[in-house]
């Protein structure tokens, strides 16, 4: 039985936001693409909170925004992670681990 | 990303909205098209691919929201709209806006006015290089608390040894006539200064040179360096002006340089000669009278100069006790060369300025009410609000946003006001200087300097904070709920006891304060405009000045006898050739101006002596004897003066019908002996012999009329011959023509006799009476009266609201007891008499208080009208109230039972 795809909690959003622009900068559309992609289409992120969690992060200075041109020679926006993104990232997924290391340890335990 | 790209980007949405909000648009529908594109390769046909990424897209208006939330900046925008209500508020209710308004811009203009005053005038900075570093010294004498000026050998020794302080510079001002051949002789201030001064200064000459020091030498060619408006209105601009000879007094000097336009070092000065004092010549606090000024050495500190100073300071009162033993030598303020005022004390004019702010706070606290009174009106909007989902911190900051519109606009009346009244003080003082110099270079008129717009804008926040933080956390309170059942009116909202009890205390510290105002405000408008009493317009008056050098101390005593000789001779003389002059009526001369004598204790024959604390003072004037003739002062016992009363013995004097009824109470006055004081704390006054007993032989009546309340008025007049003490003013009855008009033939004549001549401070003498205190008095007067009116204005407005609030309160009660039958009018009086009943207690307790304050500041006002003033003022409160209280009864009368019932439903 193939689970639903869920909306991705917030919070976790920008972490997979960070994560997915490790690789090279990316615009909107191909950072969701590349979630579903990578998750096996389970996590579907929603439109309506990709684009306001992209602006809370560049006003946050973690990435930084550019105008470009994509791969159909269409104007976009293309988003890279800052020196700044990449040090929060690696305490992101720091706190991520111990979270969940936490919670599988009492599933387990029980 | 730096804070830099980030304070730019947030500067960037603020700023470029629409650029902002078109990228955007671009960049949602970018991935929407995505989207389109990925659903027709699914399969689905444009159309249906349309549609369907729409749909998984959601509503793009709502994600722009979101966003543009993201940016954290949409408070912004909604403070905007909350101004353009606030400006609308005031608009829609303009009674409270012009009480507000005004009220709250009379406490900003004084607390503006008062602190643009400090800065420019107490502590301003010097329009010089690096000029913090210049600063001034003084040798402190501890025993009679005044600086010691006459200390040459100190300036030589400080010049040597304080290494903390380059450039040591000493200077002092004396006067000389300019005669310029062809022109007019005027007497001018001319500075005497080493020549290391210009250097202090840093300022190039514009032409020629300034002083060095081979021009101190003895025996070196007489220099002198004069400003650029004294070589453009005295001498045309003359081109060729550096080696032209000009003279000072009696002595020739060349001119060797021009200083530029505005150049007025150390103070006010436009001529500048070499200071020649060989401190060999003098013993030790004798000498030419000078002031000290230097540089701080580069690197060096205050503390370290001060420090050395006071090392130096001890090492010569170790070496010449007697006379340097009580000399403190200190660093003060440059500006202290201009002004004694001792400003090391800068704590105490941030208090002053603290107290002065409160003024706002007070002010702010009564329009507090005011708006609170019309929040209560607003009750169901907030609730309306509140209920929509706007946070309280929402709604206090709109009320916060009105607030600031309220207190924004009585800050720019404000500051307007404050800046007309700092030119009109600058002009004051203009004027009020011009015959020492004119103002010192360090007192400009910047208007208000740009830190007074800082703080008036802080001034401003404050009020706001006040006018609409406050009462908004009140009306946000937990009554919230209840107002929202109580939406068509009703009895929401209580105006406390707390507000009560407020407007109650306003009412009564206004009749408090009110009575000693009035009563002040009246004595200075009286005696601002008081006549003297005799004819001072036409007399022109003038002090006669004679150009001193500095003896030697061996030559000192020779010089002085020589000078003091030459002195009586010429004023004899003077007197002579004036009354010989068609232009003149009558000439007399005395040692101070009719009403500005000094005073000093005295002893009457036959009484017990007094201790120091019940001594009697009284003016005494030294005068021709001819002075009372010559200004008609009608004799009421005894005789005139006559010249067989004058000489060192001379022992007659004559009182006047004050000193009769004062100081001996009354009865005859001929043939008493008085004596002045002189024990350890008073001297006699100089030309006087102490212990010498003077005899009345003679009472005049009151001479002038008093003007200034609660001074001095017994005098006491003894003979003087002409030039008998220095110096000398003269008054000079003129005829067909005015006074003013004879002021330059008055120095053609003295400067005619001896060009050492001065005559100091020319003034018709009615000017020189309405423009001294009496200015002063009038422009006191003034100020009290707009602060009376204004406390009137507020105590107005605070009662309007009071009474405008409870009817506002009670609407359903009246329209409901009106509609079974009751008479309106009855309910209405129940109310105004409530009002009127507050109104009386706080009237009742102000008398008390003023009765109080009257107590602590001697009780003088009770007596004779002042019970009445009391009454008066009370009346004019409960005046004012009742007026103020009718609009809102008006009101009330006006309910419509339907319309209340109605509003009910």
């Amino acid at each position: 039985m193939t689970l639903p795809p869920s909306d991705v909690l917030q919070g976790t959003l920008d972490l997979l936001i960070l994560k997915t622009l490790t690789l090279q900068p990316m615009h909107g559309w191909g950072i969701s693409q590349r979630i579903q992609q990578l998750s096996r289409d389970v996590l579907q992120v929603n439109q309506g909170s990709l684009y306001p969690a992209l602006h809370r992060l560049e006003q946050k200075g973690w990435i930084a925004a550019e105008w470009g041109t994509s791969e159909n020679n269409r104007r976009a926006k293309f988003y890279r992670l800052t020196p700044t993104g990449e040090r929060e990232l690696k305490a992101e997924l720091a706190s991520w681990e111990r979270y969940t290391g936490a919670v599988r340890l009492v599933l387990q335990g029980g | 990303m730096r804070i830099v790209d980030m304070v730019r980007l947030k500067l960037r949405s603020l700023l470029r909205r629409d650029q902002v909000e078109g990228e955007l648009d671009e960049e949602l529908r970018f991935h929407l098209e995505m989207q389109v594109e990925e659903n027709i390769r699914a399969g689905m046909s444009p159309k249906e691919a349309r549609r369907q990424a729409g749909i998984t897209f959601g509503g793009v208006e709502r994600h722009k929201e979101e966003v543009r939330e993201a940016h954290g900046l949409t408070w912004l925008s909604a403070m905007s709209l909350d101004f353009k209500l606030g400006l609308r508020m005031l608009i829609k209710y303009p009674g409270l806006t012009l009480v507000g308004v005004l009220g709250m811009a009379v406490a900003i203009a004084i607390g503006a006015g008062f602190f643009a005053v400090m800065r420019s005038y107490m502590l301003p900075p010097l329009p010089l290089e690096e000029g913090k570093r210049v600063i001034a010294l003084e040798s402190w004498d501890a025993v009679t608390s005044e600086p010691e000026r006459q200390i040459l050998h100190d300036f030589t020794a400080w010049r040597e040894e304080l290494k903390p302080v380059g450039e040591l510079s000493a200077f002092s001002t004396i006067r000389r006539n300019l005669i310029v051949p062809g022109g007019s002789i005027e007497p001018v201030r001319v500075a005497e200064m080493t020549a290391s001064g210009f250097r202090v200064a840093r300022v190039p000459p514009l032409l020629g040179r300034y002083l060095v020091e081979e021009d101190e030498q003895a025996g070196a060619l007489p220099v002198v360096v004069i400003g650029y408006d004294v070589w453009q209105s005295r001498f045309a601009g003359d081109p060729n002006i550096v080696g032209r000879e000009i003279r000072l007094g009696s002595s020739v000097h060349t001119v060797v340089g021009v200083m530029p336009q505005g150049y007025a070092f150390p103070t006010n000065h436009r001529f500048w000669v070499p200071l020649r004092a060989d401190p060999s010549e003098y013993k030790r606090r004798e000498g030419p009278a000078i002031q000290i000024f230097g540089r701080l050495a580069p690197g060096a500190t205050l503390d370290q100069a001060q420090a050395e100073l006071t090392a130096i300071g001890r090492r010569t009162a170790a070496a010449s006790p007697e006379t340097h033993r009580q000399l403190r030598p200190r660093i003060v303020p440059f500006t202290t060369l201009f002004s004694p005022v001792e400003v090391s004390s800068s704590w105490m004019v941030y208090l002053v300025q603290l107290i002065v702010s409160l003024l706002l706070v007070v002010v702010a606290v009564n329009v507090a009410v005011l708006v609170y009174a019309r929040t209560a009106t607003r009750r169901g909007e907030i609730a309306v609000r509140s209920a929509l989902g706007a946070s309280r911190l929402r709604i206090v900051a709109q009320l916060f946003a009105e607030a600031l519109v309220l207190a924004g606009a009585a800050a720019v009346v404000g500051l307007l006001l404050a800046g007309v009244v700092v030119s009109r003080l600058h002009t004051f003082m203009v004027e009020m200087t011009a015959p020492h110099g004119g103002l010192p270079f360090f007192w400009k008129d910047a208007g208000l300097p740009g830190s007074t717009v800082v703080y008036v804008l802080g001034l401003a926040i404050l009020g706001a904070v006040i006018v609409g933080v406050v009462p908004a956390l009140q009306t946000t309170g937990r009554r919230m709920q209840s107002s929202l059942r109580e939406l068509g009116g009703g009895t929401g909202m209580q105006l406390g006891r707390t507000w009560t009890a407020l407007i109650i205390a306003q009412v009564a510290i206004a009749v408090a304060v009110l009575p000693l105002s009035v009563f002040t405000a009246w004595e200075y408008m009286r005696y601002g405009f008081a006549e003297p009493g005799f004819a001072a317009e036409e007399f022109l008056s003038a002090e006669l000045e004679m150009d001193r050098e500095y003896p030697s101390s061996t030559e000192a005593e020779a010089y002085n006898r020589e000078f003091a000789g030459r002195y009586r001779d010429r004023a004899a003389t003077l007197v002579e050739r004036l009354e010989a002059d068609p232009g003149v009526r009558e000439v007399t001369f005395m040692m101070d101006l009719p009403g500005h004598e000094y005073a000093a204790p005295i002893e009457v024959d036959g009484e017990a002596s007094r201790e120091s604390a019940t001594r009697r003072f009284v003016r005494f004037g030294q005068v021709d004897v001819d002075f009372f003739d010559v200004f008609d002062v009608p004799l009421l016992a005894g005789r005139r003066f006559h010249s067989g009363d004058l000489g060192d013995a001379a022992t007659p004097v004559i009182v006047n019908r004050t000193f009769v009824q004062q100081v001996l109470g009354g009865g005859n006055a001929l043939g008493r002996q008085i004596r002045y004081v002189s024990d350890g704390a008073y001297t006699a006054p100089e030309g006087t012999k102490p212990g010498q007993w003077y005899e009345i032989v003679g009472v005049v009546s009151d001479f002038p009329n008093p003007m200034n309340s609660g001074t001095i008025e017994a005098r006491m007049y003894h003979p003087l011959a002409a030039g008998q003490l220095y110096p000398t003013k003269l008054a000079v009855r003129v005829q067909g023509g005015t006074p003013a008009a004879f002021a330059s033939r008055l120095r053609e004549i003295t400067t005619g006799l001896d060009p050492a001549l001065r005559p100091h401070e020319v003034a018709p003498l009615d000017e020189v009476y309405t423009q001294g205190e009496q200015a002063l008095l009038r422009v006191g007067a003034w100020a009290i009266l707009l602060v009376i009116l204004t406390v009137l204005l507020l105590s107005a407005a605070g009662i309007y609201a009071l009474m405008s609030f409870t009817v506002t309160r009670r609407r359903r009660e009246i329209g409901i007891r009106t509609a079974l039958g009751a008479d309106s009018h009855r309910i209405l009086r129940s109310i105004f008499s409530r009002a009127v009943g507050q109104l009386t207690i706080g009237v009742v307790v102000g008398i008390g208080l003023a009765a109080l304050l009257d107590n602590l500041a001697g009780g003088d006002l009770r007596e004779g009208a002042g019970a009445m003033l009391f009454l008066l003022v009370a009346a004019l409160m409960l005046t004012v109230g009742l007026l103020a209280a009718i609009g809102p009864a008006r009101r009330g009368l006006r309910i419509e039972p339907m319309e209340v019932l109605k509003a009910d439903a």
